[in-house]
């Protein structure tokens, strides 16, 4: 260990408030330099004097001045103001506080996510799935074949879509407020052209329409 | 606090006055004296002292009872000769001080009286926080922990104020009594 950081240790150390395991550190030092030793004995040596005079001098109130400030002291209205109950509460009681309020509240919002049903399927993006098609001119005669059918519309209308992100609904045609809890269906066949729709109500009745 | 002090804070809250006097006058010198050795000016150091006393009085109903009641007012009597604004050396102070000393002759040996007042004028050259530092921990011999109590401050801050003070307080007692030093070697 160098002069220089032990130098920083001798203030304290000369008034006995160095920590031990630093004290007996500067100590093994000293065993072996002269210099830092003299210069503990320059603190010990002010210090001592500061004390010893300033412990010696000693002021005292004249006996008719402290009868008079005890007399002014008196006459004005006593402390009254009474410490607030939570004053009483430690600085450490109100830190762990709040570190339990906020851990509470993030479990229970995680708790919010996982418990929460899940969301209806977004209205929009249905929508958006399904871009208008050209109108095509129909036979009606014409029987339908599953095996010819070139595209399949669903539609979902319900009554959450006002729940709906709006940037969401922004991206994709306004959604109809209409009857809720309906979903229709609409098969279009690619060799005829035929279109049969179907709507669907919550008790999963349907009704077919052909055009 | 002790039992006496709690009794005696009882009485004055509850409306007797006359028992404020006996919880006080046990540190009626220690107050003045502190004040003084802050400000070193006595007609500053009993203004010091007076409304540290005042303070003590109207807010005694806040004091926390598992408290030192010792160190509550040496607490308020640092908060005020703060709100008072340390002066270094005034007016005041240095008439007091050409009042006591005699005009200096380098040739004539200090007297001890003389020694005294350059001694403590050594107090002169420390910040207000590393004097009141200093005057708890080395004249009035609190500990780390009540230094750092009265003041409001960490150990940690109390070591290092002190650290400080100890170390200019070395280096002006160095210079103006180069004599002290030789003696303890």
């Amino acid at each position: 260990m160098n002069c220089s950081r032990v130098r920083k240790w001798i203030p304290l150390y000369a008034g006995a408030d160095l920590s031990a395991r630093k004290a007996r550190r500067l100590e093994m030092h000293l065993e072996r330099c002269a210099d830092c030793g003299r210069e503990i004995e320059e603190f010990r040596a002010a210090l001592d004097g500061i004390r010893a005079v300033a412990g010696r001098e000693t002021l005292d109130w004249p006996e008719a001045e402290w009868k008079g400030l005890m007399a002014r002291v008196k006459s004005e209205k006593p402390g009254t103001r009474q410490v607030s109950p939570l004053s009483a509460i430690p600085k450490k009681a109100w830190a762990y506080g709040f570190a339990i309020i906020l851990l509470l509240g993030i479990a229970a919002l995680i708790l919010r996510s996982i418990l929460s049903p899940p969301a209806a399927p977004l209205l929009s993006e249905i929508i958006t799935a399904t871009p208008a098609q050209p109108s095509r001119s129909l036979k009606t005669d014409e029987a339908p074949s599953a095996r010819y059918l070139r595209d399949v519309h669903f539609r979902v209308r319900t009554d959450r879509t006002e729940a709906l992100d709006r940037a969401t609904l922004a991206a994709g045609p306004t959604p109809e407020k209409t009857t809720q809890s309906l979903m229709s269906m609409t098969l279009v066949s690619q060799e005829t052209g035929l279109k049969v729709h179907w709507t669907f109500n919550r008790n999963f009745e349907w009704k077919e329409k052909k055009p | 606090m002790d039992e006496k002090e709690s009794r005696l804070v009882e009485l004055v809250l509850g409306g007797q006055t006359e028992a404020f006097e006996p919880l006080v006058t046990p540190y009626r010198k220690l107050l003045l004296t502190l004040a003084y050795r802050l400000c070193r000016n006595t007609e500053e150091a009993k203004e010091i002292s007076q409304e540290t006393l005042m303070r003590a009085f109207r807010y005694l109903g806040s004091f926390d009872r598992k408290r030192s009641f010792k160190n509550w007012l040496l607490q308020i009597e640092m908060n005020v000769w703060r709100s008072l604004g340390p002066r270094a050396a005034d007016e005041g102070t240095l008439r007091e001080l050409a009042a006591r000393n005699t005009p200096e002759d380098p040739e004539e040996r200090l007297t001890g009286k003389e020694v005294r007042e350059k001694l403590l004028a050594c107090l002169d050259g420390l910040s207000p926080r590393e004097r009141e530092v200093f005057l708890l921990r080395d004249i009035e011999s609190r500990s780390v922990k009540e230094t750092a109590e009265v003041l409001r401050i960490s150990a940690i801050s109390v070591r290092v104020h002190l650290s400080r003070a100890r170390d200019k307080i070395r280096e002006l007692v160095k210079k103006r009594f180069l004599g002290l030093m030789e003696e303890r070697r």
